[in-house]
């Protein structure tokens, strides 16, 4: 009863407003989302998701926080930078902080092809925080293959843009944009405009408004309009989104266009369990969700443990080209490769200390470490690599081989012979 | 001038940028991947130490029939016989350098605002830059004056303007949206160990889009040239406004209109009097006379 009232009163200026309500609100409180991203718009559009009061939030980001993060990433300090924490761990620290209503699940993975599909699995809307094309693509498959809206949002410069795409009712973003886009060519990102922090807040506060209409049932006022702002020169435009292209396998009349009408059918508000709502049982079983650690989604069973280990090499070792390997990443001048074979942060550490290194930073989620020439390297616990400070593509290859491929370790275990 | 000055790529020396390689070696690298006016910027060197660098890199340039252009002192450019000189807002004004150098030899300014642009225009400039529309490392300091100036004097300045400042491979598709059809760059160029790669991709973004213009019979041709054109009377041309502008296109379908925009391949959102065109549409998404195109590039940070 306590704890009702407590709820009641947390929520008390959002519940007043009207298109919300006191159902709104406890719908709100059994959604799931997830957040792709934890950048600028991914930290900002998690804490307006916490903060409104959803049942449960994931978080996933493949990032830690820099120095450079924090004139935009507001969720961030000069501490986070300091320890090189990973932006997912530092977000989930300072959102329990903020409610300890919500279920957070943070994951420290790049999201791809072997782990989109069960980091989507059970959540009612996608918010996508990322930072490239490519992933904003993979995102839209798996949202219209499970009937999930998708709250895109992109920023650049002072510019941002931001739709939400429901499936069913409009296309995909593979038909926006063209099906065999390979993504981010040439598309302005942080890294070739620069972003100021109030584009960034602007478009998140966009997605979150259509999020929170999505998720408390006010179907009726989602804008269904692809909107385009500029901070600076202040514009605003926006344009009608046109329904799925019948070819599409995506969002077409296909099996997933008819899933997605499925689930829209069933939940007014895409909240699911509607059946629920008006039990009296919820609010327990979601107590039980806030104190139980256990992981019980089927992302947190695919994301740790040794299968994930056992997937990731094998993708590895079919993956034979290293360039192929090496990714940009946005807002600096970073790449991103999977080592092999998967050693511990405890084994980098001798290994990089051994050949010239200086260890920078050394958590539990990362290792980072700056080469004798002066370039950084990051080490996950889960065996991603980050290289920055590079340049070009071809000097990071150098670093890779110098200091992180096999060759590097057989060479370290060979006895040394005088010359 | 003999005959009209024009030019697409225009490459500013910087020593800085490329420590152990020479200016000779850079410059001619540049030259090699296109550039068709260079300009020697050097504000270090003393003055006799100058005239050497403009004397050989005027042979340089002279070998690629490019003409050379010295920054600040028309006594150099004299002395060495480059083809003119480039001027700063404080420097020289354009009417004593013209009586230095005579009619024959290119005077450029720099500008920063559409009244500077207009003034230089007046006072019978060759050509102006028009920048820096990024901030840059060259002028550090300085105000960006973003696009919106390069729109400015692309619907203004009839002298040929070249857009400067903070331009790369990158950004140089926004430049040239904007209506710059001459860039200039500096570090972009000099400051890569391969300046000839980056100047041919540079000039092929500007080849494209200069294509994309002479596809479209601009309104205001004259009547001799346009009977000079291949005869169309059987193609359909209609009025439309793309971005914001007014223009006229022989393009029956969005897809063709994109074409000539060159925007196959790249992330764009194409919208049609109000509403979003799926990319698979954009083939069967006829053009109406008076319709309204907006091709907007995806934003891709985050």
């Amino acid at each position: 009863m306590r704890k009702e009232a407590e709820e009641q009163e947390r929520y008390s200026r959002q519940i007043r407003f009207a298109p919300i309500g006191a159902q709104g609100q406890r719908r709100l409180g059994e959604a799931s989302v997830l957040v792709v991203g934890a950048g600028a718009l991914g930290a900002s559009l998690a804490q307006h998701m916490v903060r409104a009061g959803v049942g449960r939030l994931r978080l996933v980001d493949r990032d830690y926080v820099e120095l450079s993060n924090l004139h935009r990433q507001t969720l961030y300090d000069e501490e986070d930078a300091a320890e090189a924490l990973p932006k997912a761990v530092a977000a989930a620290a300072k959102l329990r902080r903020v409610s300890d209503r919500a279920r957070i699940e943070a994951f420290v993975a790049d999201v791809d092809r072997r782990n989109a599909e069960s980091l989507a699995a059970d959540v009612d809307l996608v918010l996508d925080g990322t930072d490239n094309t490519a992933t904003r693509l993979l995102l839209s498959d798996v949202c219209f293959g499970r009937g999930i809206p998708l709250v895109y949002g992109g920023v650049a410069g002072s510019e941002g843009m931001t739709a939400l795409l429901v499936p069913g009712e409009h296309c995909c973003l593979r038909c926006l944009l063209g099906a065999d886009e390979p993504g981010g060519d040439g598309a302005p990102t942080c890294d070739t405009l620069g972003v100021i922090s109030p584009a960034v807040e602007m478009v998140a506060a966009l997605q979150a408004a259509e999020a929170l209409k999505a998720l408390t049932g006010n179907r009726s006022a989602l804008r269904g309009t692809w909107l385009t702002v500029d901070a600076w020169h202040f514009a605003v435009k926006e344009w009608k989104l046109p329904p799925p292209v019948e070819a599409c396998p995506n969002c077409g009349w296909g099996e997933s266009a008819a899933a997605a009408s499925r689930e829209l059918a069933k939940h007014e508000g895409f909240v699911h369990a509607e059946d629920d709502l008006s039990g009296e049982d919820h609010g327990d079983t979601a107590d039980e969700d806030l104190s139980g650690d256990e992981p019980e989604s089927e992302a947190e069973d695919a994301l740790s443990g040794d299968d994930s280990e056992a997937e990731t090499e094998n993708t590895l070792s079919s993956d034979d080209s290293e360039a192929e390997k090496l990714v940009v990443l946005c807002g600096r001048d970073t790449f991103q490769l999977m080592l092999k074979p998967s050693v511990s942060l405890g084994e980098w550490r001798r290994r990089l200390a051994e050949a010239g290194c200086a260890i920078t930073a050394d958590n539990r989620y990362l290792l980072r470490a700056s080469t004798v020439e002066g370039e950084r390297i990051v080490i996950f616990a889960e065996g991603r690599a980050l290289i920055q400070g590079a340049g070009e593509a071809e000097r990071a290859l150098d670093i890779y081989r110098h200091y992180l491929s096999d060759e590097t370790r057989r060479r370290a275990d060979e006895p040394s012979v005088g010359f | 001038m003999s005959r009209p000055l024009d030019f697409k790529l225009y490459v500013i020396t910087g020593e800085n940028y490329h420590p152990g390689r020479s200016m000779a070696e850079v410059m001619e690298a540049a030259l090699r991947g296109g550039a068709d006016i260079v300009q020697l910027r050097d504000k270090e060197s003393p003055k006799r130490e100058l005239i050497e660098k403009a004397k050989r890199l005027k042979e340089l340039t002279a070998k690629y029939g490019v003409p050379l252009i010295v920054n600040d002192h028309p006594d150099v450019a004299l002395a060495a016989d480059a083809d003119g000189v480039h001027l700063g807002q404080d420097d020289l004004p354009i009417e004593a350098a013209r009586e230095l150098l005579g009619p024959r030899r290119i005077i450029g300014i720099s500008t920063h605002r559409i009244e500077q642009a207009r003034a230089a225009e007046r006072a019978g400039a060759d050509y102006i830059g028009v920048g820096p529309v990024y901030p840059t490392g060259t002028k550090p300091g300085r105000q960006a004056v973003t696009t919106a100036y390069v729109a400015q004097a692309a619907a203004e300045i009839r002298i040929p303007f070249v857009a400067i400042g903070g331009i790369t491979e990158s950004n140089a598709e926004e430049v040239l949206r904007a209506g710059a059809r001459r860039l200039c760059a500096v570090s972009a160029i000099v400051g890569y160990a391969d300046p000839e790669s980056v100047c041919r991709n540079l000039l092929e973004k500007i080849n494209a889009w200069s294509l994309g213009e002479q596809a479209v019979v601009p309104a205001s041709l004259p009547i001799s040239v346009a009977q000079t054109l291949p005869e169309r009377r059987d193609v359909r041309e209609i009025a439309l406004t793309v971005n914001g502008r007014s223009e006229r296109t022989q393009a029956a379908t969005l897809l063709e209109l994109a074409a000539q925009y060159k925007l196959e391949g790249r992330s764009v959102v194409a919208d049609l009097d109000g509403a979003v065109v799926p990319r698979q549409l954009w083939g069967e998404t006829p053009l109406q006379g008076g319709c309204s195109v907006e091709f907007v590039h995806f934003v891709g940070g985050g």
